[in-house]
């Protein structure tokens, strides 16, 4: 079999799991989930960076030297003008090329702003940036967000930090059955079964970054996640048996009649 | 077992209530995180995600602050230095409006004022502050203290009130805690009494063992510099995410702190003080032209989910107690630690969240 790998951009990657830098207890306890969750890309907002020294920074710093790849947000932003400029100045420090359009309008839900997030990513496809834009869950949004170039498409499964798990599993199996461009479930994933499902659903990936990050034991469930996101994918390229109404017995008795 | 600021706070409210206790310390009182410290008393600044069970323990204690100073400052005798500055914490991108609004409106449910302070109104407040930051939350609840002083005078207002001090132990080892209690200093002394409230910061893990239950306590080298400042250059408390500045009462201007992950290594790396310098002279510009003066380091006891570990251990019969993991906020939360810890030897009375055992399968 083929090594299960993907790719992003033209950059092929072999690790699943996209994972957020904020709100862990301590640099130690974030190095060692990171480095537990077997992330290849880890992602971060914008403006909690020292930009003018990135590798001085509170939080990259712990992560400094080692081989990851940066895919730092817009969070905060509320339209695709401040979107485009916090991502110019992302680039300009040197951090990176890719970038996660979040434009938020509503600080209660911290919903995406639809319009203002295909403009954005129109525009900063243009500009020579790797774009995936964090989005609802809408089908007809991400395919649209494809066709403007977005390198990936990222539909959160519910609001930011909720965890409450993929609210519409049918938008994201048809958004998967759409795309040509792979699918990372962004956001509300609370629990290692709502991971295994969106792996089942046939995303390429997930990011995360509450769930692990305050988990009691964030280490542990940064393992926890990676092994669900490996078991999903698993089941994914397996095929799982269709559902049925009524039992069929596992050991039926006419294999074992003598003929 | 410590003599760190929550050791002695400890020591301190179980011996007003009549117990008689003994604090044991291997180096001598404060001489670790406690007398490094910068005495911020930020609930608010320092919790800046939602109001969860840390924010109430760290804002409890900031109500409880007032009458444990003037009771500290009045059995010692000695004054300290305890500010009400108000604190500032500031945002560079318009991108930081949203979260700071967001984060206005939780506090103002949890008693802050707070407000957003943005142009004239705020360099007004604040007139050195660089012309890029674009606003700040404004949080005139938060304070701060001196904390080599305040230490100090804890360790005093310990002695006259009858606690004794043993220092410069080397080594403690609990040699029996299920049946009854009994620990030796390496010099051979040994010490026993009806209960043991564990407050070894840092170097809580090294009991795990012998109490046979998971310590997930990690030490944090945080590097700290100071400045000469005799006008007060800085008015409030300046948080930013990458870290703080504050103005003492003895004319030095105090930056923390840069985070690493070093083991139990104190020393002062030449890269953790130029961290600091780099992003405090984006917040106020005239510090590219000054040398700290001093620089330090301390040892935060960072836990494996950010909440210490405050009560009793279940196999011990109330015999031990666990008072450690305040990482960031072992000032802040002295009083209302030495609270819990007495409220339960006097009513068996349980912080759940902070369980010790909570880590343990």
């Amino acid at each position: 079999m083929n090594k299960d790998v993907w790719q992003i951009g033209g950059h092929e990657l072999t690790s699943r799991f996209f994972i957020g830098t904020g709100l862990f207890p301590s640099p130690y306890v974030q190095k060692e989930a990171i480095r537990e969750s077997g992330a290849e890309v880890l992602t971060f907002a914008i403006r909690r960076i020292n930009l003018a020294s990135t590798e001085d920074d509170s939080i990259l710093q712990h992560v400094e030297g080692e081989a990851f790849r940066y895919l730092p947000n817009t969070s905060g932003a509320s339209t695709a003008e401040e979107a485009v400029r916090i991502a110019r100045l992302a680039r300009a420090s040197g951090l990176s090329d890719w970038i996660k359009v979040e434009i938020s309008a509503n600080e209660r839900t911290l919903l995406p702003d639809p319009l203002e997030t295909l403009k954005a990513t129109e525009i900063l496809v243009k500009e020579g940036f790797i774009v995936l834009p964090y989005t609802s869950d809408d089908p007809i949004l991400c395919k649209r967000l494809e066709e403007a170039g977005a390198a990936a498409v990222m539909p959160g499964a519910a609001p930011i930090g909720t965890g409450l798990g993929i609210l519409n599993p049918y938008n994201i199996g048809l958004i998967v059955e759409e795309a040509k461009v792979p699918i990372i479930v962004d956001a509300g994933l609370g629990s290692v079964s709502d991971v295994a499902q969106a792996m089942e659903l046939g995303v390429s990936g997930v990011l995360m970054n509450t769930p692990v990050a305050k988990a009691k034991d964030p280490v542990g469930m940064a393992r926890a996640m990676r092994l669900a996101i490996e078991a999903g994918r698993l089941s994914y390229l397996s095929g799982r048996i269709s559902k049925k109404r009524y039992a069929s017995a596992s050991s039926g008795h006419e294999q074992f009649i003598v003929k | 077992m410590g003599g760190g600021v929550v050791g002695l706070s400890c020591a301190f409210e179980l011996q007003k209530r009549g117990h008689q206790v003994i604090v044991l310390e291997i180096g001598r009182c404060g001489g670790q995180a406690s007398g490094a410290a910068a005495g911020m008393l930020a609930p608010y600044s320092e919790n800046v995600e939602g109001p969860d069970d840390f924010f109430r323990l760290c804002r409890e204690s900031l109500r409880l602050y007032p009458s444990w100073r003037d009771e500290v400052r009045q059995v010692s005798g000695q004054k300290f230095e305890y500010t009400e500055s108000g604190s500032l914490y500031i945002a560079y991108h318009e991108a930081d409006r949203l979260a700071l609004e967001g984060r206005r409106l939780w506090q103002s449910e949890h008693g802050s004022s707070g407000i957003v302070l943005e142009g004239d109104e705020l360099f007004g407040q604040e007139p050195k502050l660089s012309r890029e930051v674009k606003a700040a939350l404004y949080t005139p609840e938060e304070s701060h203290v001196y904390a080599p002083d305040y230490v100090q005078a804890l360790e005093q207002a310990c002695r006259l009130t009858g606690v004794r001090i043993f220092e410069q132990l080397g080594q403690v080892t609990v040699e029996d805690w299920r049946e009854n209690l009994a620990l030796t200093a390496l010099d051979g002394r040994s010490f026993t009494g009806d209960r043991l409230v564990v407050c070894s910061g840092a170097w809580a893990k090294e009991l795990e063992d012998v109490f046979d239950i998971r310590i997930p306590v990690y030490p944090i080298r945080g590097q700290i510099c100071a400045y000469e400042a005799e006008i007060k250059p800085v008015r409030h408390m300046v948080f930013c995410n990458q870290g703080y500045l504050v103005a003492k009462a003895n004319g030095t201007l105090v930056c923390g702190a840069s985070e690493d992950v070093a083991g139990f290594d104190t020393t002062v790396t030449e890269r953790g003080i130029e961290r600091l310098r780099k992003w405090n002279k984006q917040a106020f510009p005239f510090l590219a032209e000054q040398e700290p003066f001093h620089r330090w380091a301390g040892l935060r006891p960072s836990t494996q989910d950010g909440f210490p570990l405050l009560g009793p251990l279940p196999e011990s019969s109330g015999r031990i107690i666990m008072a450690a993991g305040h990482y960031r906020n072992g000032i802040l939360l002295s009083p209302v630690t030495a609270q819990a810890v007495a409220d339960y030897i006097e009513t068996g009375s349980r912080l759940p969240a902070f369980a010790p055992e909570r880590f343990s399968y």
